[in-house]
């Protein structure tokens, strides 16, 4: 059995600035041998962790979908050791991954399902990742009317820039993209998250709501998912932990007899209403 | 050692009546004999658990910082110099607690006692004057009180509390000023024993940072082991990261280490932690004149700068 | 049973013997302390002791552990993993409550989804000689987790202390086979029945067993139970309890430098500390003791039996003889079963 604690290698091919404040990354890797590719699987909401030899290791969600071959887009926050640097680090530098983690989005659950996607901020990463997964053309008739709603606290912090108007053109998916403060450039929606999927209103009957973002947000955003009527079992959240090994041994990730690492980090709402709210 | 329980449950008992404060933190009896354990006391009745016997040895004083609320502590005579530090550094507003200052006989090393009598395990004792007596299975025991002090007991300079609001039993004769004879000693020695010894003991530590948590003065949100930018030094038990470590936090306690012992007390691999702070204290002495926690009003000489400092690093001056 | 007997003179050169074959652990005396070590020689053993000061865990998990070295941060596909075991290891003197807990181990790093190399590296081909505690301390509480001083759970020999000599009871065809060149004398009617005495009286002198009977329906419930708050009070975060803990494993994973390259540890973690849990965001699910106390009961007396079928304790009492601040763990159990 493969030792889970050796990081498989990756080169840097890309790296995109996200954000105006430049704190966000998004790194496109590529494996450094042929075979490593073919034996990485995944699926969307799964996560890796990423190794900097000498700094250590951080898990990250796969950003990008996995019908998406040669490449595995990873949206790096700079917060603290190993994310600066990664930051500093540029394409042709290699770094370890190991994974996939987690147990991702229940995809077969979805298919043939109305999907609203509600994603804030920087946790947005996981659900891009399921978006364009569901709207490449080998999957879209698989499910039913995809709904996202997005939004950053300024329009600088927005990520994806160049895909979000992509998206937008596109008829098989109903996109709102909304910034908790506008500036003078801004031409579109202006509300937080929660007011903006409440003013949506997407259908609840036979849809799964996906809701990813900063606490504060979910804590909001969650009442009007239920007054929309979707019920626990129908609404998936991804959490965020201090994790470090990510194969559910270490202890840092443990909630009641769960880890989020290896039983999560997707848990629907009914399944975290019986855990303790230690999260 | 006289038996203060009873009137330090009346004092309590009246305090919390007249609502003085919400809280009193002291000991009460442990669940295995030879140990006393601190309690939390916030009506009239739980004070009847209160106790005072040669094992109420932790330093309460960690307990005071960051309380909301208005606290009265019982406090040794080691335990209120860690207060008197405590509130010159502005982890305790003055006003925020009352010192129920105790003067203190020494507590007894029950690790010694325990390895004096091997296997054969204490299930009862008793304590009357100067005398404890062991009882076990098949055994009895009597031993004297003043033969087993620990060793920050036995050079005692501040038995009686520093500091105070109230005074529960007769104040004792103080000892000398600690000289610091055990420095000296080791001072003299060439360097190579000096080290041997001291690699010896950080050898034995497993890196449980419970030296640093019983500490009354580590209070830091974020201590300098745990920081990873920059990261200072290495987690494992290497002996020069583990020697860093300890040499560390010694220096972080320079003039500030108050010598009650909670760290030696705390630490299960029985590591000889107070050497290197008896060492900077001595030095402190030597070149500031100061002794921490004896003065409300001396800043720590680490805290504060004057220009007639001693700066006998400086070449050429 | 098979039971043969063994001097205690004896001891000294039968561990001679196996130390031909096997890295021998066993409890050796450091000043006032007894810990497990390695042993170069039989008669470094010391097996007259109650508990070894540090669980014998280390000998499976080690404070600190290589799981790989790189020559240099700029490639991540230049690791080199320590090699492995040469020779098997055993264990001599070790009482059944630390067996136990090896079982337990073997259910967190031995499972069909998880094999962890390191550890099965190390406890593969493990002898275990155990040694039946005929002088239970009054902090001891195996019996009330499932254990037992005489338990034969886990081990293949076990040593009875009768005076001058030892019962060994036979568990194991791997026992049976340490025993192979030591030609030892069977233990004859007069030697069993000095047994069955010296086991009797230990086991009576057990101080009486903590009721926690339902007590993981009980904490199952008392998530947010006010209790905590004064339960955890007097605690001071000082993680000496999961130290010297011979179950808990929690464990942490940090790179350190060594000249231009380095190595990843596998290194002890609490949850105790504070930073256990700290998020990079300044978050803390777990900020203060109480949080931190609760998780510790509730990961051993619940979680980890939903996870792996045992409780994460095995009552020799460590944590409570060793705790600074007297934090009893019988006492805790019994405020929760009361509740």
């Amino acid at each position: 059995m493969k030792n889970p604690y050796l990081p498989t290698p990756m080169r840097i091919e890309r790296v995109v600035v996200e954000t105006e404040d430049k704190n966000i990354k998004t790194f496109s890797l590529s494996f450094l041998h042929k075979e490593d590719e073919a034996n990485f699987k995944y699926v969307p909401g799964q996560f890796a962790e990423l190794s900097v030899l000498g700094k250590g290791e951080a898990p990250f969600g796969m950003a990008s979908s996995p019908t998406q071959t040669g490449r595995l887009e990873f949206t790096v926050n700079k917060m603290g050791l190993v994310t600066t640097e990664l930051h500093s680090m540029e394409p042709g530098e290699t770094i370890g991954i190991r994974g996939p983690l987690g147990n991702g989005y229940p995809v077969e659950a979805l298919e043939g399902k109305d999907i609203v996607v509600i994603g804030g901020g920087f946790g947005f990463s996981t659900l891009r990742a399921l978006t364009n997964f569901m709207l490449d053309k080998r999957n879209r008739s698989r499910f039913g009317d995809i709904t996202v709603i997005y939004g950053a606290r300024n329009p600088g912090l927005l990520l994806y820039k160049e895909e979000l108007p992509e998206w937008a053109k596109r008829d098989d998916l109903q996109l709102y993209v909304t910034v908790d403060r506008g500036d003078e450039d801004w031409k579109g929606k202006v509300g937080v998250v929660p007011v903006i999927a409440k003013e949506a209103a997407p259908r609840a009957d036979n849809a799964y709501a996906l809701v990813c973002g900063p606490p504060i947000m979910i804590k909001f955003t969650l009442p009007v998912v239920q007054e929309l009527g979707f019920s626990p079992e129908r609404v998936l959240l991804s959490l965020e932990m201090r994790m470090k090994c990510g194969l559910g041994k270490c202890g840092r990730c443990n909630i009641g007899n769960k880890y989020v690492c290896r039983d999560g980090p997707v848990f629907t709402l009914a399944q975290l209403n019986h855990l303790p709210a230690e999260y | 050692m006289p038996d203060l329980s009873a009137k330090i449950r009346e004092v309590v008992q009246k305090m919390l009546r007249e609502q003085e404060v919400e809280l009193v933190i002291g000991f009460e009896q442990g669940s295995m004999p030879l140990h006393s354990t601190p309690c939390f006391i916030r009506n009239e009745e739980d004070a009847q658990r209160l106790v005072w016997n040669s094992f109420c040895d932790n330093n309460l004083a960690k307990y005071l910082v960051k309380r909301p609320e208005k606290v009265a502590i019982v406090a040794k005579g080691c335990d209120t110099r860690a207060i008197v530090e405590l509130i010159k550094e502005k982890q305790v507003p003055r006003d925020q607690v009352v010192i129920i200052g105790i003067p203190c006989q020494g507590m007894v090393d029950r690790r010694r006692i325990e390895a004096e009598l091997e296997l054969n395990e204490i299930l009862e004792y008793e304590e009357q004057d100067n005398k404890l007596t062991l009882k076990g299975d098949g055994f009895t025991k009597t031993v004297n009180r003043d033969e087993y002090l620990y060793p920050c007991c036995q050079a005692c300079p501040h038995k009686n509390p520093t500091t105070y609001d109230i005074l529960i039993g007769d104040m004792v004769a103080e000892q000398a000023p600690d000289q610091y004879p055990d420095i000296a000693e080791f001072e003299a020695k060439p360097p190579e024993e000096r080290w041997q010894y001291i690699s010896g003991e950080v050898n034995k530590c497993i890196r449980c940072y419970a030296c640093r948590n019983a500490c009354p003065l580590c209070y830091c949100k974020e201590c300098f082991v745990d920081k990873t930018h920059p990261q200072w030094i290495g987690k494992t038990t290497d002996t020069n990261d583990t020697f860093i470590f300890h040499l560390m936090r010694a220096f972080h306690l320079a003039g500030r280490c108050v010598e009650c012992g909670a760290c030696e007390r705390a630490c299960p691999m029985e590591v000889d932690i107070r050497k290197l702070n008896r060492k900077l204290a001595a030095d402190v002495k030597e070149l500031f004149g100061y002794e921490a926690g004896t003065s409300l009003d001396q800043i720590a000489p680490l805290a504060t700068f004057r220009p007639d400092d001693p700066e006998e690093f400086m070449l050429g001056v | 049973m098979k039971a043969k007997v063994i001097k205690k003179d004896d001891i000294a050169g039968f561990l001679d013997s196996l130390l031909k074959e096997y890295e021998v652990f066993a409890p050796v005396k450091r000043d006032r302390l007894v810990v497990f070590d390695r042993i170069h020689s039989g008669k470094e053993a010391f097996l007259n002791y109650t508990t070894s000061i540090t669980s014998p865990k280390e000998i499976l998990l080690p404070q600190s552990e290589t799981l790989f070295t790189y020559s240099s941060t700029d490639s991540a596909a230049d690791v080199e993993v320590p090699s492995g075991e040469e020779r098997p290891r055993l264990i001599f003197g070790i009482h059944p409550c630390d067996v136990k807990s090896l079982i337990f181990l073997d259910r967190i790093f031995n499972e069909e989804e998880y094999k962890d190399a390191y550890y099965l590296g190390r406890r593969h081909a493990m002898v275990v000689v155990s040694m039946g505690c005929i002088k239970p301390r009054a902090t001891c509480f195996c019996t009330s987790v499932g254990g037992g001083p005489f338990s034969t759970e886990g081990s293949d020999l076990l040593l009875i202390d009768i005076g001058d000599e030892y019962i060994v009871q036979v568990i194991s065809d791997k026992g049976e086979k340490l025993l192979g060149k030591a030609h030892l004398e069977d233990a004859g009617e007069d030697r069993l029945s000095l047994m069955k005495r010296v086991t009797q009286d230990a086991e009576a002198s057990m101080a009486p067993k903590l009721n926690i009977d339902g007590l993981k329906e009980k904490l199952d419930k008392m998530f947010d139970d006010p209790i905590w708050d004064l339960l955890a009070e007097k605690c001071i975060s000082c993680g000496v309890c999961t130290y010297l803990c011979p179950t808990c494993y929690c464990f942490d994973i940090v790179d350190e430098t060594r000249n231009s390259g380095g190595e990843r540890l596998r290194l002890w973690d609490s949850c105790q500390f504070p930073l256990f849990t700290l998020q990079a965001s300044g978050e803390n699910p777990r900020p203060t003791t109480k949080e931190r106390y609760r998780q510790r009961i509730m990961h051993k007396f619940s979680y980890l039996i939903d996870n792996c079928g045992q409780i994460g304790c095995v009552g020799c009492g460590r944590c409570v003889t060793e705790c600074p601040v007297n934090l009893d763990i019988r006492q805790v159990l019994t405020a929760i079963s009361n509740r």
